[in-house]
């Protein structure tokens, strides 16, 4: 009996050992969607020739990527895609460091563009494969193109805030006494300061280089009203629909899919703060060239535009909108009156200070 | 474990071969050589690699890593964050799991046995992340902890039970509990009950033959236990990350992000070299305690 016990423990313990594994994977990007962690497209079954390995954040994302991307990609060059996801830094790094790139091309915060190609992990993109024309200026680099964009945005509970009654802006969204209640703030100093600094009074066109100090004056006023500093996706949505938070700062994208499922919850998007993902090439990859061509094809018009009706994040390609009806670009945020009061986040700013303001960030969150 | 017991209980004659063989000179000593040598193969070479980052970058060997930890406040306030969560969890998870033990050792029905060890057990099956999800369903405001308090009268007002350090310790508690309660079963099981029945029989009450027997007894399984809980403890980032508050970050928490998200892989190497070098000084520490104690002794 003993020993089958010990049997059994062991047998469990094991288990546990992997699925610790499993979950510490997910929980590690705070990126990801939780949930399916590997998409694999059915390949088609005559004509494939070639495979190519693509990592992303998984997810909706994933599941918008292939109907919109891969597929048609894979009909077209007669390809076999393999999802791995979710996107991990860590990974990526080791894999390339090591010489065994088993992966092709992958789709990275925009940062990573410059973060990457700073540490020489990265190829560089054959823009004449690629076409650029209509894609944001700010996300074309040597070394990577933006693949889609996110709002980090004021996001609130409709029960609390009806018709109109919400926040409209970060200044009102730092005003405790006008709009009281519970608070979410990302638990990460890119968008939260540029929020603070807003929600301070300072002009959109004025905001970089950021004014740090001021900012986490800002940050200060309304610490005791931020019941939870969030660091996964997923966590606004649900703090919203429990009520336990009123007001949060959140991914447009996050908040829509959670609202079409029946939750009582709306995204402003004035002072939204855009953020935008890319496409890279692992240095080293076997299959840079049809990765370039996937890239080419990622970013072109008619794809950005079909990836954009089927998740509620904008595309990098402005001729895609052309493509898209009114309705889809008013659930983007890209409509024109509400594309106007975004706010592009200056990535180049942030890659040069993000070690030393997340140091103090991280500080000042233990104060 | 269990399975010497059982032999050393049950079939003292394979006890006593294996007790001639290690009287055999060399072999002796080959038997603790070769499995300290397997380990500290396992460890050090996957090791090395690692913490060589925390010394050594492109400009050859340097210090400026481990400076940088103890030059900003930060990373030892963390460093004291995890001490203190660790210590309150295992804590906590030995005030739980000692009296199920001591119930699943005295208990005489198999099928409740069973029971209760399935209960223990059950945990272990379901995805960390999941468990922790569960968690912030049952204590939020409006969950069902809460409002049972409150239906009942015993509370007014919500307590705050989440996104605080008190989230973070039941959160903790429970995904830990299993290794405290099998740790301490498995010492228990092994201690002679006729013992306790001795002492009531020359007239020591229950309390008594308890403190004064039992309990003693079952200090390696205590101990073994609460070293357990207190590494796996020292280690956890998912279940803080979840359920703690800004006020709750662990050390680990720094460094997946510096592995992932920043790609500070030196800083990380750093901070993971310290929490390794301050886990073995505890070890050191708590061997130094316990090692004059008789029935520790005894026992090596």
């Amino acid at each position: 009996m003993l020993k089958k016990i010990a049997l059994t423990f062991m047998g469990m313990a094991l288990a546990v050992s992997l699925t610790a594994c499993g979950g510490s994977n997910q929980a590690s990007n705070p990126q990801s969607d939780q949930g399916s962690n590997e998409v694999k497209p059915a390949a088609q079954t005559a004509g494939v020739s070639k495979e190519l390995v693509v990592m992303d954040w998984g997810g909706a994302i994933s599941e918008a990527h292939k109907k919109a991307i891969f597929e048609p990609f894979e009909k077209a060059n007669h390809v076999k895609i393999t999802l791995v996801s979710p996107t991990d830094y860590g990974k990526f790094k080791a894999m390339v460091q090591s010489g065994n790139v088993g992966v092709d091309v992958v789709n990275v915060d925009s940062d990573f563009v410059i973060r990457g190609a700073a540490q020489n992990l990265l190829e560089k993109l054959d823009y004449s494969v690629i076409n650029k024309d209509g894609i944001l200026k700010d996300l074309v680099n040597d070394y990577g193109i933006g693949a889609e964009l996110f709002s980090t945005a004021i996001a609130y509970n409709t029960d609390k805030f009806p018709a109109g009654s919400h926040p409209k802006n970060w200044t009102e969204f730092w005003d405790v006494k006008k709009f009281p209640g519970p608070r979410s703030l990302w638990k990460y100093p890119t968008g939260t300061l540029e929020a603070a600094l807003l929600a301070d009074g300072v002009k959109p066109e004025e905001l970089y280089p950021l004014d740090v100090d001021r900012a986490f004056a800002s940050l200060d006023k309304i610490k005791k009203d931020v019941k939870v500093w969030w660091n996964a996706g997923a966590q606004p949505p649900q703090l919203l629909a429990n009520g336990e938070v009123v007001l949060a700062e959140a991914w447009n994208g996050r908040i829509s899919t959670a609202k079409k499922e029946g939750a009582p919850e709306e995204v402003e998007f004035n002072q939204a703060l855009i953020m935008g993902d890319s496409w890279v090439i692992p240095k080293g990859t076997p299959n840079k060239d049809l990765a370039m061509k996937f890239i080419a094809f990622a970013v072109a018009p008619e794809q950005q535009a079909a990836f954009s009706s089927n998740i509620d994040y904008a595309p990098v390609n402005q001729k895609a909108l052309d493509l898209l009806p009114d309705k889809v670009k008013e659930n983007l945020g890209q409509s024109a009156d509400k594309a106007k009061n975004q706010i592009v986040v200056n990535i180049k700013w942030w890659v040069e200070n993000f070690d030393t303001i997340n140091e103090r960030f991280e500080q000042w969150l233990l104060k | 474990m269990i399975d010497t017991q059982q032999q050393s209980a049950g079939r003292p004659v394979s006890w006593v071969s294996l007790n001639k063989l290690t009287k055999i000179p060399g072999l002796q000593w080959l038997l603790l050589i070769i499995p300290s040598a397997y380990i500290v193969f396992l460890m050090f070479f996957s090791m090395i690699d690692l913490f060589k980052l925390s010394i050594f970058d492109t400009n050859g060997f340097t210090l400026k890593y481990l400076a940088h930890l103890f030059a900003e406040p930060v990373y030892l306030q963390v460093l004291w964050l995890t001490l203190k969560i660790a210590f309150l969890v295992t804590l906590t998870t030995l005030l739980i799991a000692y009296p199920v033990a001591y119930l699943m050792v005295k208990i005489e029905s198999k099928a409740w046995k069973n029971f209760i060890f399935t209960a223990v057990l059950i945990p272990f099956w379901i995805s960390l992340l999941v468990r922790t999800f569960a968690w912030t369903v049952l204590l939020q405001e409006q969950g069902i902890i809460n409002k049972t308090l409150m239906t009942v009268g015993l509370i007014h007002v919500p307590i705050p039970l989440l996104y605080n350090t008190a989230g973070v310790i039941i959160g903790m508690t429970h995904v830990l509990l299993p290794y405290m309660v099998l740790s301490l079963y498995s010492v228990m099981e092994g201690i002679d009950q006729r013992l306790v029945q001795a002492a009531e029989g020359m007239g020591a009450r229950p309390r008594k033959a308890f403190m004064q027997i039992f309990l003693p007894l079952s200090l390696p399984g205590m101990l073994s236990g609460s070293l357990l809980v207190f590494i796996l403890g020292l280690g956890y980032f998912i279940t803080p990350a979840i359920l703690g508050g800004s006020k709750n970050m662990m050390i680990s928490m720094l460094i997946q992000n510096n592995v992932s998200t920043t790609l500070n892989w030196h800083l990380a190497s750093a901070l993971a070299l310290v929490l390794f070098v301050i886990t073995l000084l505890l070890l050191f520490l708590s061997y130094f305690i316990i090692r004059n104690h008789s029935v520790l002794k005894e026992m090596s």
